[in-house]
Protein backbone atom coordinates (compact mmCIF):
# COMPACT_ATOMS: atom_id res chain seq x y z
CA UNK A 1 0.00 0.00 0.00
CA UNK A 2 1.25 3.35 -0.78
CA UNK A 3 2.26 5.43 1.99
CA UNK A 4 0.36 8.25 1.15
CA UNK A 5 -2.76 6.26 1.74
CA UNK A 6 -1.99 4.60 4.90
CA UNK A 7 -1.19 8.06 6.36
CA UNK A 8 -4.96 9.71 4.93
CA UNK A 9 -6.35 6.07 6.33
CA UNK A 10 -4.72 6.52 10.21
CA UNK A 11 -6.26 10.16 9.67
CA UNK A 12 -9.67 9.09 9.62
CA UNK A 13 -10.69 8.60 12.79
CA UNK A 14 -9.62 11.92 13.52
CA UNK A 15 -11.48 13.72 10.98
CA UNK A 16 -14.49 11.75 11.81
CA UNK A 17 -14.30 13.54 15.04
CA UNK A 18 -13.94 17.06 13.51
CA UNK A 19 -16.51 16.50 11.28
CA UNK A 20 -18.83 14.55 14.01
CA UNK A 21 -18.10 18.47 15.67
CA UNK A 22 -19.20 20.39 13.16
CA UNK A 23 -22.11 18.79 12.02
CA UNK A 24 -23.41 16.25 14.59
CA UNK A 25 -25.37 13.86 12.46
CA UNK A 26 -23.05 11.26 11.84
CA UNK A 27 -23.71 10.49 8.11
CA UNK A 28 -23.46 14.06 7.65
CA UNK A 29 -20.53 14.19 8.56
CA UNK A 30 -19.45 11.37 7.33
CA UNK A 31 -20.24 12.62 3.77
CA UNK A 32 -17.91 15.37 4.50
CA UNK A 33 -15.19 12.96 5.72
CA UNK A 34 -15.64 11.22 2.39
CA UNK A 35 -15.89 14.84 0.72
CA UNK A 36 -12.19 15.33 2.40
CA UNK A 37 -11.06 12.30 0.99
CA UNK A 38 -11.54 12.41 -2.45
CA UNK A 39 -10.41 15.66 -2.82
CA UNK A 40 -7.40 14.81 -0.97
CA UNK A 41 -7.24 12.00 -3.13
CA UNK A 42 -7.57 13.86 -6.44
CA UNK A 43 -4.65 15.98 -5.20
CA UNK A 44 -2.27 14.12 -4.19
CA UNK A 45 0.55 15.55 -5.74
CA UNK A 46 0.05 18.92 -3.54
CA UNK A 47 0.90 17.52 -0.36
CA UNK A 48 4.59 17.84 0.29
CA UNK A 49 6.44 15.55 1.63
CA UNK A 50 7.12 15.99 5.10
CA UNK A 51 4.10 18.17 5.97
CA UNK A 52 1.59 16.50 8.14
CA UNK A 53 -0.53 14.72 6.43
CA UNK A 54 -3.01 15.62 9.52
CA UNK A 55 -3.12 19.56 8.94
CA UNK A 56 -3.44 18.98 5.70
CA UNK A 57 -6.48 16.81 5.11
CA UNK A 58 -7.92 18.94 8.10
CA UNK A 59 -7.26 21.94 5.70
CA UNK A 60 -8.94 20.12 2.97
CA UNK A 61 -11.72 19.71 5.64
CA UNK A 62 -12.06 22.98 6.80
CA UNK A 63 -12.32 24.78 3.44
CA UNK A 64 -14.71 22.17 2.72
CA UNK A 65 -17.03 23.33 5.17
CA UNK A 66 -16.65 26.74 5.01
CA UNK A 67 -17.34 26.97 1.66
CA UNK A 68 -20.55 25.05 2.13
CA UNK A 69 -21.41 27.45 5.06
CA UNK A 70 -21.23 30.13 2.91
CA UNK A 71 -23.82 28.63 0.57
CA UNK A 72 -25.98 27.66 3.15
CA UNK A 73 -25.64 31.88 4.42
CA UNK A 74 -26.01 33.23 1.02
CA UNK A 75 -29.35 31.77 0.93
CA UNK A 76 -30.29 34.05 3.49
CA UNK A 77 -32.22 33.26 6.64
CA UNK A 78 -32.88 30.04 6.70
CA UNK A 79 -35.24 28.29 9.80
CA UNK A 80 -35.89 24.85 11.53
CA UNK A 81 -39.22 23.42 12.53
CA UNK A 82 -39.79 22.70 15.59
CA UNK A 83 -39.70 19.25 15.88
CA UNK A 84 -42.21 16.55 17.57
CA UNK A 85 -41.73 16.01 21.34
CA UNK A 86 -39.90 13.30 21.39
CA UNK A 87 -38.09 13.32 17.81
CA UNK A 88 -34.28 13.37 18.01
CA UNK A 89 -33.23 15.50 15.36
CA UNK A 90 -29.80 14.27 15.13
CA UNK A 91 -28.82 11.77 17.96
CA UNK A 92 -28.80 8.24 15.40
CA UNK A 93 -31.04 5.80 17.14
CA UNK A 94 -28.43 3.51 17.36
CA UNK A 95 -25.99 5.99 19.60
CA UNK A 96 -26.93 6.46 23.09
CA UNK A 97 -26.09 9.86 24.41
CA UNK A 98 -26.11 11.42 27.46
CA UNK A 99 -27.89 14.18 28.28
CA UNK A 100 -24.87 15.97 29.01
CA UNK A 101 -23.26 14.72 25.85
CA UNK A 102 -26.69 16.01 24.12
CA UNK A 103 -26.65 19.37 25.70
CA UNK A 104 -23.06 20.42 25.29
CA UNK A 105 -23.11 18.95 21.51
CA UNK A 106 -26.51 20.97 21.10
CA UNK A 107 -24.86 24.10 22.26
CA UNK A 108 -21.71 23.79 20.23
CA UNK A 109 -24.07 23.19 17.16
CA UNK A 110 -25.25 26.77 18.21
CA UNK A 111 -22.34 28.98 18.13
CA UNK A 112 -21.43 30.35 15.00
CA UNK A 113 -19.05 28.02 12.65
CA UNK A 114 -16.14 29.72 13.15
CA UNK A 115 -15.81 29.46 16.75
CA UNK A 116 -16.66 26.35 16.51
CA UNK A 117 -14.05 25.02 14.25
CA UNK A 118 -11.48 26.82 16.05
CA UNK A 119 -12.83 25.64 19.37
CA UNK A 120 -12.65 22.43 18.17
CA UNK A 121 -9.50 22.35 16.64
CA UNK A 122 -7.82 23.29 19.24
CA UNK A 123 -9.50 22.29 22.48
CA UNK A 124 -10.63 18.49 20.74
CA UNK A 125 -7.93 18.09 18.07
CA UNK A 126 -5.04 19.65 19.93
CA UNK A 127 -3.59 21.56 17.56
CA UNK A 128 -1.56 24.76 18.54
CA UNK A 129 -2.58 28.02 18.27
CA UNK A 130 -0.31 28.41 15.08
CA UNK A 131 -1.16 25.43 13.05
CA UNK A 132 -5.35 26.09 13.86
CA UNK A 133 -4.68 29.62 12.62
CA UNK A 134 -2.87 27.94 9.59
CA UNK A 135 -4.96 25.70 9.04
CA UNK A 136 -8.06 28.02 9.31
CA UNK A 137 -6.29 30.70 7.24
CA UNK A 138 -6.67 33.65 9.81
CA UNK A 139 -4.09 35.01 11.60
CA UNK A 140 -3.49 34.13 15.71
CA UNK A 141 -5.07 36.79 17.03
CA UNK A 142 -8.17 36.17 15.29
CA UNK A 143 -8.15 32.44 16.01
CA UNK A 144 -7.60 33.48 20.06
CA UNK A 145 -10.85 35.66 19.79
CA UNK A 146 -12.89 32.88 17.98
CA UNK A 147 -12.00 30.63 20.62
CA UNK A 148 -12.40 32.87 23.51
CA UNK A 149 -15.75 33.99 22.26
CA UNK A 150 -16.72 30.32 21.62
CA UNK A 151 -16.47 29.14 25.05
CA UNK A 152 -18.12 32.22 26.81
CA UNK A 153 -21.16 31.17 24.01
CA UNK A 154 -20.92 27.88 24.77
CA UNK A 155 -20.88 28.34 28.54
CA UNK A 156 -23.91 31.02 28.11
CA UNK A 157 -25.65 28.66 26.18
CA UNK A 158 -25.25 25.72 29.04
CA UNK A 159 -26.31 28.00 31.69
CA UNK A 160 -29.24 29.14 30.03
CA UNK A 161 -31.87 26.45 30.07
CA UNK A 162 -34.52 28.66 28.10
CA UNK A 163 -32.55 29.04 25.75
CA UNK A 164 -31.37 25.84 26.01
CA UNK A 165 -34.69 24.55 24.87
CA UNK A 166 -34.72 27.00 21.92
CA UNK A 167 -31.91 25.25 20.64
CA UNK A 168 -34.07 22.98 19.35
CA UNK A 169 -37.33 24.67 18.99
CA UNK A 170 -35.78 28.22 17.08
CA UNK A 171 -38.71 28.65 15.70
CA UNK A 172 -40.55 32.03 16.46
CA UNK B 1 11.39 37.40 37.10
CA UNK B 2 9.78 39.98 35.55
CA UNK B 3 5.95 40.19 36.32
CA UNK B 4 2.72 40.85 33.81
CA UNK B 5 -0.46 41.14 34.65
CA UNK B 6 -2.33 38.40 33.30
CA UNK B 7 -6.25 38.98 31.96
CA UNK B 8 -8.80 36.82 30.58
CA UNK B 9 -7.02 35.98 27.68
CA UNK B 10 -4.31 34.02 29.48
CA UNK B 11 -6.55 31.41 30.68
CA UNK B 12 -7.47 30.58 27.17
CA UNK B 13 -3.79 30.47 26.47
CA UNK B 14 -3.07 28.11 29.47
CA UNK B 15 -6.04 26.07 28.91
CA UNK B 16 -5.06 25.46 25.50
CA UNK B 17 -0.85 24.88 26.09
CA UNK B 18 0.04 28.22 25.08
CA UNK B 19 1.26 29.73 28.04
CA UNK B 20 5.09 29.88 28.18
CA UNK B 21 6.60 27.90 31.11
CA UNK B 22 8.38 30.28 32.68
CA UNK B 23 4.70 32.19 33.33
CA UNK B 24 3.19 29.19 34.84
CA UNK B 25 3.66 30.02 38.29
CA UNK B 26 3.00 33.38 38.06
CA UNK B 27 -0.04 32.76 36.85
CA UNK B 28 -0.83 30.12 38.79
CA UNK B 29 -0.68 33.06 41.73
CA UNK B 30 -2.94 35.40 39.82
CA UNK B 31 -5.09 32.85 39.80
CA UNK B 32 -5.44 31.32 42.81
CA UNK B 33 -5.61 35.41 44.39
CA UNK B 34 -8.80 36.03 41.82
CA UNK B 35 -11.60 33.97 42.48
CA UNK B 36 -13.59 35.15 39.76
CA UNK B 37 -11.30 34.04 36.95
CA UNK B 38 -10.47 31.04 39.28
CA UNK B 39 -14.10 29.92 38.76
CA UNK B 40 -14.10 30.70 34.28
CA UNK B 41 -10.96 28.34 34.33
CA UNK B 42 -12.14 25.76 36.26
CA UNK B 43 -15.39 26.56 34.51
CA UNK B 44 -14.00 25.93 30.98
CA UNK B 45 -11.52 22.96 31.96
CA UNK B 46 -15.10 21.26 33.00
CA UNK B 47 -17.06 22.85 29.41
CA UNK B 48 -13.79 21.03 27.81
CA UNK B 49 -13.68 17.56 29.70
CA UNK B 50 -17.95 17.35 28.76
CA UNK B 51 -17.03 18.46 25.05
CA UNK B 52 -14.15 15.54 24.66
CA UNK B 53 -16.26 13.24 26.56
CA UNK B 54 -18.67 13.62 24.05
CA UNK B 55 -16.87 13.00 21.14
CA UNK B 56 -14.63 10.72 22.47
CA UNK B 57 -17.06 7.88 21.25
CA UNK B 58 -16.10 8.87 17.60
CA UNK B 59 -12.65 7.83 17.47
CA UNK B 60 -13.73 4.20 18.64
CA UNK B 61 -16.08 3.63 15.94
CA UNK B 62 -15.27 1.54 13.51
CA UNK B 63 -14.14 3.39 9.83
CA UNK B 64 -17.52 3.20 7.74
CA UNK B 65 -16.36 0.94 4.63
CA UNK B 66 -17.05 3.58 2.19
CA UNK B 67 -14.58 6.29 3.85
CA UNK B 68 -11.78 3.21 3.29
CA UNK B 69 -13.11 3.16 0.05
CA UNK B 70 -12.86 6.73 -0.64
CA UNK B 71 -9.38 6.33 0.12
CA UNK B 72 -8.60 3.76 -2.58
CA UNK B 73 -10.77 5.67 -4.50
CA UNK B 74 -13.10 2.64 -4.49
CA UNK B 75 -16.36 4.32 -3.00
CA UNK B 76 -19.35 3.50 -4.97
CA UNK B 77 -20.75 5.95 -7.11
CA UNK B 78 -23.38 8.70 -5.00
CA UNK B 79 -26.77 10.14 -6.44
CA UNK B 80 -26.50 13.37 -7.64
CA UNK B 81 -28.38 14.48 -4.26
CA UNK B 82 -25.85 12.90 -2.00
CA UNK B 83 -24.35 16.30 -1.13
CA UNK B 84 -27.18 17.56 0.57
CA UNK B 85 -27.44 15.59 3.36
CA UNK B 86 -24.06 17.30 5.21
CA UNK B 87 -25.28 20.76 3.30
CA UNK B 88 -28.35 20.05 4.88
CA UNK B 89 -27.22 19.61 8.36
CA UNK B 90 -25.02 22.83 8.10
CA UNK B 91 -27.98 24.47 7.06
CA UNK B 92 -29.69 23.93 10.33
CA UNK B 93 -26.75 24.90 11.91
CA UNK B 94 -26.73 27.85 10.40
CA UNK B 95 -30.06 28.51 11.07
CA UNK B 96 -29.32 27.92 15.19
CA UNK B 97 -27.01 30.84 14.65
CA UNK B 98 -29.77 33.34 13.26
CA UNK B 99 -29.69 36.02 15.86
CA UNK B 100 -26.48 37.57 17.64
CA UNK B 101 -24.20 36.52 15.18
CA UNK B 102 -25.12 38.20 12.37
CA UNK B 103 -21.83 39.44 11.88
CA UNK B 104 -20.65 35.86 10.10
CA UNK B 105 -23.24 36.23 8.11
CA UNK B 106 -22.45 39.67 7.09
CA UNK B 107 -18.85 38.74 6.65
CA UNK B 108 -19.38 36.44 3.61
CA UNK B 109 -22.13 38.38 1.76
CA UNK B 110 -19.76 39.80 -0.89
CA UNK B 111 -18.78 35.96 -2.10
CA UNK B 112 -19.40 35.10 -5.60
CA UNK B 113 -22.30 32.60 -6.23
CA UNK B 114 -20.84 29.31 -7.15
CA UNK B 115 -22.50 26.12 -8.20
CA UNK B 116 -25.01 24.81 -5.76
CA UNK B 117 -26.19 21.55 -7.23
CA UNK B 118 -27.02 20.34 -4.02
CA UNK B 119 -30.43 21.54 -2.71
CA UNK B 120 -32.38 20.70 -6.10
CA UNK B 121 -35.62 19.68 -4.45
CA UNK B 122 -35.92 22.76 -2.69
CA UNK B 123 -34.97 25.03 -5.39
CA UNK B 124 -36.96 22.86 -8.31
CA UNK B 125 -40.00 23.42 -6.15
CA UNK B 126 -39.60 26.74 -5.62
CA UNK B 127 -39.10 27.02 -9.39
CA UNK B 128 -41.99 25.46 -10.35
CA UNK B 129 -44.26 27.15 -7.91
CA UNK B 130 -43.34 30.32 -9.18
CA UNK B 131 -44.15 29.81 -12.51
CA UNK B 132 -47.44 27.16 -11.78
CA UNK B 133 -48.92 28.95 -9.13
CA UNK B 134 -48.83 32.16 -11.49
CA UNK B 135 -51.05 30.39 -13.91
CA UNK B 136 -54.70 31.21 -14.08
CA UNK B 137 -56.18 28.56 -16.50
CA UNK B 138 -53.02 26.19 -16.96
CA UNK B 139 -51.93 25.80 -13.29
CA UNK B 140 -52.71 22.30 -13.36
CA UNK B 141 -52.45 19.72 -15.92
CA UNK B 142 -55.66 17.77 -13.94
CA UNK B 143 -58.17 19.32 -12.06
CA UNK B 144 -59.12 18.91 -8.37
CA UNK B 145 -62.67 17.61 -9.52
CA UNK B 146 -60.67 14.17 -11.47
CA UNK B 147 -59.13 13.54 -7.49
CA UNK B 148 -58.76 9.87 -7.80
CA UNK B 149 -57.75 9.98 -11.26
CA UNK B 150 -54.76 12.76 -10.17
CA UNK B 151 -53.76 10.62 -6.99
CA UNK B 152 -53.45 7.39 -9.06
CA UNK B 153 -51.52 8.89 -12.04
CA UNK B 154 -49.17 10.81 -10.17
CA UNK B 155 -48.71 7.81 -7.50
CA UNK B 156 -47.75 6.07 -10.28
CA UNK B 157 -45.43 8.26 -12.20
CA UNK B 158 -43.81 9.32 -8.52
CA UNK B 159 -43.43 5.88 -7.44
CA UNK B 160 -44.79 6.79 -3.71
CA UNK B 161 -48.18 6.10 -2.56
CA UNK B 162 -49.79 9.58 -3.00
CA UNK B 163 -52.39 11.17 -1.26
CA UNK B 164 -53.74 14.54 -1.79
CA UNK B 165 -53.77 16.32 2.24
CA UNK B 166 -56.75 17.53 2.90
CA UNK B 167 -55.79 21.49 3.93
CA UNK B 168 -59.20 22.64 4.19
CA UNK B 169 -58.21 23.21 7.78
CA UNK B 170 -56.19 25.60 7.06
CA UNK B 171 -57.76 27.55 5.12
CA UNK B 172 -56.96 25.51 1.05
CA UNK B 173 -58.72 23.87 -1.35
CA UNK B 174 -56.79 21.34 -3.67
CA UNK B 175 -56.34 22.84 -7.11
CA UNK B 176 -55.02 20.17 -8.82
CA UNK B 177 -51.74 18.52 -9.99
CA UNK B 178 -48.96 18.25 -12.27
CA UNK B 179 -46.41 15.82 -12.94
CA UNK B 180 -42.37 17.63 -12.99
CA UNK B 181 -38.97 16.33 -13.72
CA UNK B 182 -36.70 16.18 -10.41
CA UNK B 183 -33.15 15.59 -10.22
CA UNK B 184 -31.44 13.77 -13.05
CA UNK B 185 -33.84 10.82 -13.92
CA UNK B 186 -36.61 11.23 -11.43
CA UNK B 187 -39.68 12.77 -11.53
CA UNK B 188 -41.64 14.78 -8.55
CA UNK B 189 -45.69 15.59 -8.24
CA UNK B 190 -46.97 19.20 -7.38
CA UNK B 191 -50.19 19.57 -5.73
CA UNK B 192 -51.15 23.23 -5.87
CA UNK B 193 -53.74 24.69 -3.24
CA UNK B 194 -55.71 27.98 -3.02
CA UNK B 195 -57.38 29.71 0.03
CA UNK B 196 -60.49 32.04 -0.41
CA UNK B 197 -58.56 35.07 -0.90
CA UNK B 198 -56.37 33.41 -4.06
CA UNK B 199 -52.99 33.12 -2.14
CA UNK B 200 -51.23 29.41 -3.67
CA UNK B 201 -49.30 27.13 -2.27
CA UNK B 202 -47.59 23.97 -3.48
CA UNK B 203 -46.62 20.81 -2.65
CA UNK B 204 -43.70 19.14 -4.33
CA UNK B 205 -43.42 15.57 -3.60
CA UNK B 206 -40.57 12.91 -4.69
CA UNK B 207 -39.32 9.40 -4.20
CA UNK B 208 -36.11 10.75 -5.31
CA UNK B 209 -34.20 11.69 -2.04
CA UNK B 210 -32.00 9.77 -0.03
CA UNK B 211 -31.26 12.36 2.69
CA UNK B 212 -32.98 12.67 5.98
CA UNK B 213 -33.17 16.59 7.16
CA UNK B 214 -35.93 19.05 7.17
CA UNK B 215 -36.18 23.00 7.12
CA UNK B 216 -36.90 25.99 5.89
CA UNK B 217 -35.03 27.43 2.60
CA UNK B 218 -36.10 30.35 0.60
CA UNK B 219 -34.38 31.35 -2.38
CA UNK B 220 -34.77 35.42 -2.69
CA UNK B 221 -35.66 37.66 0.55
CA UNK B 222 -38.97 38.74 -0.77
CA UNK B 223 -40.02 35.30 -2.42
CA UNK B 224 -40.91 32.32 -1.55
CA UNK B 225 -40.59 30.15 1.45
CA UNK B 226 -40.55 26.46 1.04
CA UNK B 227 -40.51 23.99 4.16
CA UNK B 228 -38.83 20.75 3.16
CA UNK B 229 -38.48 16.94 4.87
CA UNK B 230 -36.27 14.41 3.12
CA UNK B 231 -36.41 11.53 4.16
CA UNK B 232 -34.98 8.00 2.43
CA UNK B 233 -37.16 7.60 -0.68
CA UNK B 234 -39.38 10.43 -0.41
CA UNK B 235 -39.06 14.33 -0.49
CA UNK B 236 -41.85 16.70 0.72
CA UNK B 237 -41.27 20.98 0.26
CA UNK B 238 -44.49 22.91 0.84
CA UNK B 239 -44.17 26.12 -0.98
CA UNK B 240 -46.06 30.02 -0.72
CA UNK B 241 -45.73 33.15 0.09
CA UNK B 242 -47.42 32.60 3.43
CA UNK B 243 -46.17 34.06 7.08
CA UNK B 244 -43.58 31.25 9.02
CA UNK B 245 -46.09 30.57 11.11
CA UNK B 246 -49.25 29.83 8.26
CA UNK B 247 -46.78 27.83 5.74
CA UNK B 248 -45.02 26.03 8.54
CA UNK B 249 -48.74 25.09 9.79
CA UNK B 250 -50.06 23.68 6.86
CA UNK B 251 -46.53 22.25 6.26
CA UNK B 252 -46.77 19.99 9.58
CA UNK B 253 -50.83 19.10 8.16
CA UNK B 254 -49.52 18.63 4.87
CA UNK B 255 -46.17 16.84 5.57
CA UNK B 256 -48.70 14.33 8.29
CA UNK B 257 -51.25 13.04 5.82
CA UNK B 258 -48.74 12.57 2.85
CA UNK B 259 -46.57 10.51 5.22
CA UNK B 260 -49.83 8.79 6.50
CA UNK B 261 -50.72 7.98 3.07
CA UNK B 262 -47.14 6.89 1.73
CA UNK B 263 -46.78 4.33 4.46
CA UNK B 264 -50.42 3.33 4.30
Amino acid sequence: MDDKKAAILSEIPRLRRYARSLLRDRDSADDLVQDCLERALVRLDNWQTGESPRRWLFTIMHHLFIDQMRKVNRRGEAAMLPLEAGEAQSAPADQVETVASREIMDALQAISPDRRAALVMVAIEGFSYAEAANILGVPAGTLMSRIARGREELRGLLDDSSRRRSIRIVER
Amino acid sequence: MTRRDFTERDIHMALDGELPGEERMAYDAWLEANPEMRAKSARYIADRAALRAALAGVMDEPVPARLRQAVFGEAPARGPAWRSRWWLSAAAAAVLMVGGISGYVAGIDGIGRSDNSDDQLVEQAIAAHVIYAAEKRHAVEVPASDKDHLQTWLSNRVGLKLVAPDLVAQGFELVGGRLLPSGEHGKAAMLLYEDAKGERISLFVTAESSEAAKGTYSAEADGPQAVYWLDKGYGCAVVGSLSRERLSDVAKSAYGQLLAGISS
